[in-house]
C-alpha cells in the first residue's frame, strides 16, 4: 500500500509492502529512517526549523518543525523495534530561491537543525539529496530501505 | 525564434470566465450593492452556488455555524468576500486540472492559488499593513498564466529547463528568453481580456519581478513574498521548484525576519487545511 505524506506530516511502518511518499520538498526536510533487520522505517516531512516560533502548534503538529518531529519520529520507530545502531538515516530537501539571503535561507536552516538533532541522537546521515532550486519527492520502500528520489523527471537512489 | 505572437493570439481564443461571475464581479463594484439582487443571480448558477456555499464553509473563513444560503453568505461574509469567492468559485474547475508543461499533477495549482492569496493576507496582518480588498483576488490568480502555457501551448520545457537549472536564471527570465513571454505576463494579458481591473492585472504580470513594475503596490510586494514563501514550503511548485529570485529590496523595505516570515509560513499550512475538504472533490 502506498502512503502519501503531507506538509508537517510523518508516517512509520512495519509491513514491507508499503511505500511511503512524501511530494514537493521545497526548503522543507525529508528525512528517511530505516532499520533492516527488523524492517521498521518512518519518513518525515518537515517544514521550518524551529519550534519556538509556536510552542503550541508544536504541542498540536510535532512535525511541522524539524526541532520537535525528528525526535517524534525516532520515538516511533524504537517502539515498533527500530534500534539506533542499525538505524539508516538519508536525507532530502533543503532547496532554496536563487541568491537566497538571510529569511529565505529556510532550506539551509532546516538542514543545520536536521544534523544538530541526528548527531545529539547518535545517527549519521548516510546518503542526502539536498539544497539546489528544485523541488523533490521521496520515496521510501518498506521491503528494502530502498529510498528513491524524484525530481524534474529524473529518478536516482538515495 | 520568438513564440510571442502565437501564445498572445492563443490567450485570445480562450473561453472568458462564466457570464454570471463577470456579471457579479461588476455588481460588486457598486457601492450601493442589492443584496437580494446579488443572490438571485449567484443562484441562477447552480455549480457556482454550490462552490461558493464549500468555501464559505471552510475554517478559513472562521463560520461559527454552518451557511446554508447564499443569502446567508453574503450577509455573513460581505460583498467583498462574496466577490472574492465568485472569482475562486469560477477560477477552481479550470484551475484545479493538472498542468503538464509545468509538471504539476491535478489540484496542485489550484492548492498553489489558495495558499497564495491566504500568504498574502496573512503577510498583510503580519506587517500591520492595510491591504485592499482586491489582496485576495490577486494572490489567487497569480500563476493563472500557467494554466495556459502549460496546457493550451505545446512548450518544448527543456530549453528553458536547460537555461534555467544550468545557468542560474530565474525560471519566468528563461521563459522570456525562449518563448518571448513569461508565464505571469500571459496571465495578466488573460486577466484584462477577461476585463478585471488593471490593479490586479499588473499585480499577476509583476510577481516576480516587483522592482520592474511602473506601478508598485503592497499587494504586489506581499504577492510576490506570499508567493516565495509558498514555493519554499514546497506548496503547489512543478518543474519550475524554486527557480526564482526573490526581491531584496521588498526585503530591506519591510526589514524581514524569519521570525516574520515563518509563522506566516505555517499560517498559510493551517489556512490551507481549512480548504482541504474542499480541494479532494
Amino acid at each position: 500500500m502506498q502512503y502519501t505524506i503531507g506538509i508537517s506530516d510523518m508516517r512509520v511502518s512495519t509491513q514491507s509492502d508499503d511505500i511511503l511518499v512524501t511530494y514537493s520538498l521545497g526548503s522543507c526536510i525529508g528525512l528517511a529512517v530505516y532499520d533492516p533487520v527488523v524492517l521498521v522505517g518512518g519518513l518525515i516531512h518537515c517544514m521550518l526549523p524551529l519550534s519556538k516560533i509556536d510552542r503550541k502548534k508544536a504541542d498540536t503538529n510535532p512535525c511541522m518543525f524539524v526541532d520537535t518531529g525528528i525526535p517524534e519520529l525516532l520515538t516511533e520507530v524504537y517502539r515498533l523495534g527500530a534500534e539506533r545502531k542499525r538505524l539508516i538515516a538519508k536525507v532530502a530537501g533543503a532547496a532554496s530561491l536563487l541568491d537566497a539571503k538571510g529569511l529565505f535561507k529556510i532550506g539551509e536552516r532546516n538542514y543545520t537543525v536536521l544534523r544538530k538533532i541526528l548527531w545529539k541522537n547518535n545517527i549519521l546521515i548516510k546518503s542526502e539529496d539536498i539544497g539546489g532550486t528544485i523541488a523533490r519527492t521521496m520515496y521510501l520502500q518498506m521491503a528494502t530501505g530502498k529510498t528513491i528520489v524524484k525530481s524534474g523527471g529524473k529518478e536516482s537512489e538515495l | 525564434m520568438s513564440r510571442r505572437n502565437e501564445i498572445i493570439e492563443r490567450i485570445r481564443s480562450l473561453q472568458g470566465l462564466p457570464a454570471s461571475a463577470v456579471q457579479i464581479l461588476n455588481m460588486i463594484q457598486d457601492p450601493d450593492i442589492d443584496i437580494g439582487e446579488l443572490t438571485k443571480i449567484i443562484e441562477f448558477d447552480p455549480g457556482l452556488t454550490a462552490n461558493l456555499l464549500k468555501l464559505a464553509n471552510s475554517a478559513y473563513f472562521g463560520m461559527p455555524r454552518k451557511v446554508n444560503s447564499v443569502r446567508e453568505a453574503a450577509i455573513r461574509l460581505g460583498t467583498n468576500r462574496i466577490s472574492q469567492l465568485v472569482i475562486a468559485s469560477a477560477i477552481a474547475p479550470i484551475a484545479s486540472k493538472a498542468v503538464k508543461g509545468y509538471d504539476l499533477p491535478a489540484g496542485d495549482l489550484w492548492t498553489h492559488a489558495v495558499a497564495v492569496a491566504i500568504g498574502t493576507e496573512k503577510m498583510g496582518l503580519a506587517l500591520n499593513l492595510k491591504l485592499p480588498d482586491h489582496a485576495f483576488t490577486a494572490g489567487l490568480l497569480h500563476d493563472i498564466g500557467k494554466i495556459i502555457m502549460g496546457t493550451f501551448i505545446e512548450v518544448d520545457a527543456s530549453p528553458i529547463m536547460q537555461l534555467a537549472f544550468n545557468e542560474g536564471v530565474s525560471f519566468d527570465a528563461a521563459e522570456r528568453e525562449i518563448l518571448g513571454i513569461d508565464h505571469a505576463e500571459v496571465g495578466s494579458l488573460l486577466l484584462a481580456a477577461w476585463k478585471l481591473p488593471t490593479d490586479i492585472t499588473e499585480i499577476v504580470r509583476y510577481h516576480h519581478i516587483p522592482d520592474e513594475a511602473e506601478h508598485g503596490s503592497q499587494v504586489l510586494e506581499m504577492v510576490h513574498l506570499a508567493n516565495n514563501l509558498c514555493l519554499l514550503g514546497g506548496i503547489g511548485s512543478g518543474m519550475d521548484g524554486l527557480n526564482y529570485r526573490p526581491s531584496r529590496i521588498i526585503v530591506e523595505k519591510y526589514n524581514l525576519k524569519p521570525k516574520i516570515t515563518e509563522p506566516v509560513v505555517m499560517q498559510i499550512v493551517t489556512g490551507l487545511e481549512g480548504f482541504h475538504s474542499w480541494f479532494n472533490q
